[in-house]
């Protein structure tokens, strides 16, 4: 029988001890904890950052989690990502996760995509957290959120950095990530493959980017656009507003 | 005057490079430090690195008041 909790059903006395944490602050409570189990995500990477992402949305009770990365689960990755065990090699990734999340809480569900991000896949979704690693997903991403006015939380690293940067395209139709980056340029010349990076750096940006979707789950949210960076080497967060291109060829027509 | 900042692996090649410049855009001041230390001035070209102006995402072209600070941002799309 699926432990899953449906709409408007009031916690059971089990969800209450789980989510006590929730339930005592005034501004979650029982009705901000069903909003959650109400909700649906879609997180497009299981890599460094989605382990994290998973982790914290599945512990926090996110009704419904989506699963998106075409890879299988390499030694390499055992580094940074959380979610793996030694005995996972060769697995994909999002079947792993989807185990690991699913023992973390019996009370969401969780569904696996073992593909490529696609237009068709993003339907739906209550808020899309982007953790890729290549600009090209990243653009698609982008479009199909602005197109649906789905907000997005996308977040990226690379050696001792992170960026987050958040779209609230339900309120906003301007300004998206296209308005940023430069689209015609070619993907950056270094990579987590060939450039390295540090675990727990991924850890901070992948639980920001947690604490974001449930910011905006819980309506909360109101930092559109706005771009946080981390340099892990320093220990400094830079917070810097952006702009929206009026030629952008996603958002420009708005 | 313009204040600069270098971020992540950029400030590991602008060590010797000025903080303070005489400039009118951000493009001006990577083409300036280009002459003076090469290797800064390749990876400022990579594709995807980012300026600011005073904490604000702007075109290497935006026009620069004087006592600007202007940070270079290095591309971080890994995950």
């Amino acid at each position: 029988m699926s432990a899953i909790t449906s709409n408007d059903e009031p916690l059971s006395h089990d969800q209450f001890m789980r989510y006590s944490r929730h339930l005592l602050m005034d501004d979650i409570g029982e009705e901000g904890q069903q909003k959650l189990s109400n909700s649906r995500v879609l997180i497009v990477g299981l890599g460094g950052l989605g382990c994290p992402v998973g982790l914290y949305l599945a512990a926090a009770g996110v009704g419904q989690l989506s699963l998106c990365d075409p890879d299988r689960v390499e030694l390499s990755n055992l580094q940074r990502q959380v979610l793996y065990r030694d005995v996972d090699s060769e697995q994909y990734k999002v079947s792993c996760a989807e185990r690991e999340l699913s023992l973390v809480n019996p009370y969401i569900s969780v569904i696996s995509y073992p593909t490529e991000i696609s237009a068709e896949l993003i339907q739906d979704y209550d808020v899309v957290v982007d953790c890729t690693d290549n600009l090209n997903a990243r653009q698609l991403i982008n479009a199909c959120c602005q197109k649906k006015k789905i907000p997005l939380v996308s977040a990226s690293a690379l050696g001792w950095e992170g960026q987050l940067v958040a779209f609230d395209f339900s309120q906003n139709r301007t300004l998206c990530l296209n308005c940023i980056v430069n689209k015609d340029s070619a993907d950056p010349v270094l990579n987590c493959s060939n450039s390295g990076v540090i675990g727990p750096v991924l850890g901070a940006m992948g639980s920001l980017q947690a604490t974001t979707v449930i910011r905006i789950l819980l309506g909360f949210f109101e930092q559109h656009g706005e771009m946080q960076r981390y340099d892990g080497k320093i220990g400094r967060w830079m917070g810097l507003t952006t702009q929206a291109d009026k030629n952008c060829e996603v958002c420009g027509a708005a | 005057m313009i204040k600069l900042l270098f971020f992540g692996r950029l400030g590991d090649v602008a060590c010797d490079a000025p903080k303070l410049i005489e400039a009118n855009t951000p493009a001006e001041i990577r083409d300036l430090l280009a002459a003076d230390f090469p290797e800064l001035g390749r990876q400022l070209r990579e594709p995807q690195v980012l300026v600011s102006v005073n904490q604000m995402i702007v075109s290497w072209n935006q026009p620069l008041a004087a006592g600007s600070e202007v940070a270079f941002l290095p591309p971080v799309t890994g995950g």
